[in-house]
């Protein structure tokens, strides 16, 4: 029987300790209702947690003032349901199509249950545990789903740059394509056009790949900074 | 300062012939800048007493240096406010650190063996099945085990003083004392404690995320994530599941950027969660983690609920002249996984061994490059696990996808395996390079599986 004594209570519920904190301070150590006055024993340090929690039974966490459990805002029942949900994965044998695995269908079943798990996320349990790992769908079920018109794309780009760039360095020079090929600062240039292709899918790509160089050296530069200073501090002769 | 000149001249001559270092003509107070190696040995001799150096702040960082420096021969002032102090704490312990810091068994509330990750989506993956019988994770309260730490120092011979550090006074020359000013709790004038102060030579500064020491020497400022946590007391057949077993939540829903926990105390669980960049929703996000872990700690009283700074980077500054920072105060907490209490008690041992090294066991004056030892050593030993865990922070706590794809990694038997070695033991091992190329394709392969779902997800929502 659900109780739902825990269960996502509205905030004016919630124990009186944390509404007289303001959380504006950050270091909130927000203090007990009582304090725990340990008695150290000599061989044993026992724990006397237990003896504290009676005093504070009327704080009991989800039960309003009348002693009534709170309503849940979260309806506590609803679970992730599905009829080819089985066990805590996804019953392969549900997805047959003309005798084989439908692999698109799999990924379609997965995408909405995290779809719906990220909107509503909900209690995770012993009793049904979740045990899908997305390996079982193979490797060129991913492949044709998902690398194939991504790839189709980004090559059909590569080729328009790279046949409009070998058009334009021909008017320019007079070279013909056998002859850029075998030129280094036109490899270069391809394999510049190639890598750009790859990296940059769109415009917010540039910021993202700046800042992940950055990411990448900030950890360390924090770690350096203590240095930074010895060398200012040696040159002073105090 | 004259007699402090000249007992600085007495001392050189001593000195260079002992040493055939070269010959100072001038007093140390100008050179010993430039030959920065050596200067310890040309550091004045302290006479008529030992060296004295206060450590502010009793947990485990000043315990370990307390005890560390009263055993070298240097008399030791350790100052903490709150004897008693609970301070609010994940409580995790790594193996490696009740063998190298000879904690006794008893201290340890439970043995954590088993630990549970789940993903955003509920998949649950148990790791700890590479565990021999004699590693876990050990669960300590905080108050036991500063009080232990602090214990050992008073019995090697330092002095604990039960009082608040307000703030010191910088040394006005190079040779002259730091001046500590405290408020002693000791006394009988009750509450507000009597106003004192100690003349020092060195200051190691362990008094935590929001040190004063720190403050006093302009260190800077660091990022710190928020960790909000509940403590739990659930039913015994409740406490059961979790009589080893910690488990780890992540989510958008949990945590941007951290994870949730329920960790097992010595007869309640921790419920908690944290975040560096959204502290304004900690409280939504605590009460997701409560929702996720509902079915397990249903029916519990919350008995208590605490919050506490974690430095997410080091401190610009980490010594100034004669004072160095250690633990949390220097901001010596791992990404990942929010790992500080080993880190404290190491640095603080391994400042305590500079200096008392650095001054010959308390008869000679320290100073800054004695200090900057103990950095150029922790740097050297400890940056490839914290530069380790810093990338795997950055690669799988980024997003839902990237989360999915790290709890499917933790179902590999080799990535169990080399995670426990390097937490329990706090070595970054390269294993078997065939294994990591394998692990290397699996995770690449988990991650574009998950980001592959993630844009069909996209795809639905529009």
């Amino acid at each position: 029987m659900a109780m739902a004594l825990l269960s996502a209570a509205p905030p004016n519920h919630l124990p009186n300790i944390t509404l007289t904190q303001s959380t504006a301070k950050h270091c909130a150590i927000l203090k007990p209702y009582f304090s725990f006055r340990l008695k150290k024993q000599p061989l044993k340090y026992q724990c006397l947690a237990s003896t504290s929690t009676r005093a504070i039974s009327d704080h009991e966490y989800g039960v309003g003032s009348d002693g009534s459990p709170l309503p849940a805002a979260v309806d506590p029942e609803t679970k992730f349901q599905d009829l080819k949900w089985v066990g805590g994965t996804w019953d392969l044998n549900q997805f047959l199509k003309n005798g084989k695995t439908d692999w698109d269908d799999v990924i379609d079943a997965e995408v909405k249950r995290r779809k719906w798990l990220e909107d509503n996320p909900q209690s995770s349990s012993n009793e049904d545990p979740v045990v899908f790992n997305t390996s079982i769908i193979p490797w060129w079920a991913w492949m044709k789903r998902f690398h194939l018109p991504e790839a189709e794309l980004l090559n059909g780009r590569a080729a328009m740059i790279g046949f409009l760039m070998t058009y334009v360095v021909d008017s320019l020079t007079g070279v013909g394509l056998v002859d850029q090929m075998s030129n280094l600062f036109c490899k270069t240039l391809l394999f510049v056009a190639v890598a750009g292709t790859l990296l940059i899918r769109k415009n917010e790509d540039i910021e993202t790949l700046k800042k992940l160089l950055e990411e990448t050296t900030f950890y360390d530069k924090q770690w350096q900074a203590t240095w930074q200073d010895e060398t200012s501090s040696s040159s002073k002769l105090n | 300062m004259a007699s402090i000149a000249l007992k600085s001249f007495i001392g050189l001559r001593q000195t260079t012939s002992e040493n055939k270092s070269i010959v100072l003509s001038k007093p140390t107070t100008q050179t010993h800048r430039n030959f920065r190696i050596n200067a310890s040995k040309s550091s004045p001799r302290v006479t008529g007493r030992n060296l004295r150096v206060a450590v502010v702040g009793g947990g485990p960082a000043g315990g370990a240096a307390a005890e560390t420096l009263a055993k070298g021969g240097v008399e030791t002032f350790l100052f903490e406010r709150k004897l008693d102090n609970c301070k609010p704490c994940g409580g995790a312990i790594p193996l490696c650190m009740v063998g190298e810091f000879d904690l006794p068994l008893d201290i340890i509330d439970r043995r954590v063996t088993k630990m549970k990750m789940i993903s955003p989506s509920n998949v649950a993956v148990d790791i700890g099945r590479t565990l021999k019988p004699h590693e876990y994770i050990g669960m300590v309260r905080r108050e036991v085990l500063d009080a232990y730490l602090r214990d050992r120092a008073t019995t090697a011979g330092a002095t604990v003083i039960n009082g608040l550090f307000l703030k010191m006074d910088l040394p006005k020359s190079t040779g002259s004392p730091y001046v500590l000013h405290y408020s002693d709790y000791n006394t009988k004038t009750g509450g507000a404690g009597e106003k004192k102060t100690v003349e020092v030579d060195a200051v190691i500064g362990a008094d935590g995320a929001n040190s004063r020491v720190a403050k006093n020497i302009n260190a800077g400022e660091y990022e710190y994530a928020i960790a909000f946590q509940e403590r739990i007391k659930i039913s015994d057949d409740k406490m059961k599941y979790y009589e080893d077993l910690a488990e780890m939540y992540v989510g958008d829903d949990v945590s941007p950027d951290f994870y949730g926990w329920v960790f097992p105390k010595c007869d309640h669980v921790a419920v908690g969660t944290g975040t560096v960049t959204h502290k304004g929703d900690i409280k939504k996000l605590q009460i997701a983690t409560r929702l996720r872990a509902r079915d397990k700690i249903e029916g519990g009283t919350i008995i208590r609920v605490e919050a506490h700074p974690i430095p997410e980077h080091p401190r610009p500054r980490r010594v100034l002249d004669r004072v160095a920072l250690v633990g949390d105060a220097a901001g010596y907490v791992t990404k990942c996984s929010g790992e500080g209490i080993y880190f404290a008690a190491k640095s603080g041992r391994m400042c305590a061994e500079a200096i008392v090294e650095g001054s010959e066991n308390g008869k000679r004056m320290v100073d800054e490059s004695d200090l900057r030892k103990y950095l150029e050593k922790w740097d050297k030993t400890y940056w490839p696990t914290y530069k380790v865990l810093d990338v795997l922070q950055k690669v799988f706590y980024r997003s839902n996808p990237a989360r999915e794809a790290f709890v499917e990694m933790c179902a590999d038997e080799y990535v169990q395996k080399m995670t426990f070695d390097s937490y329990l033991y706090k070595k970054v091992v390269p294993g078997n390079p065939l294994d990591d190329l394998k692990l290397a394709v699996n995770t690449i392969g988990s991650l574009v599986r998950a980001n592959a779902l993630r844009k069909e997800m996209e795809k639905l929502s529009v």
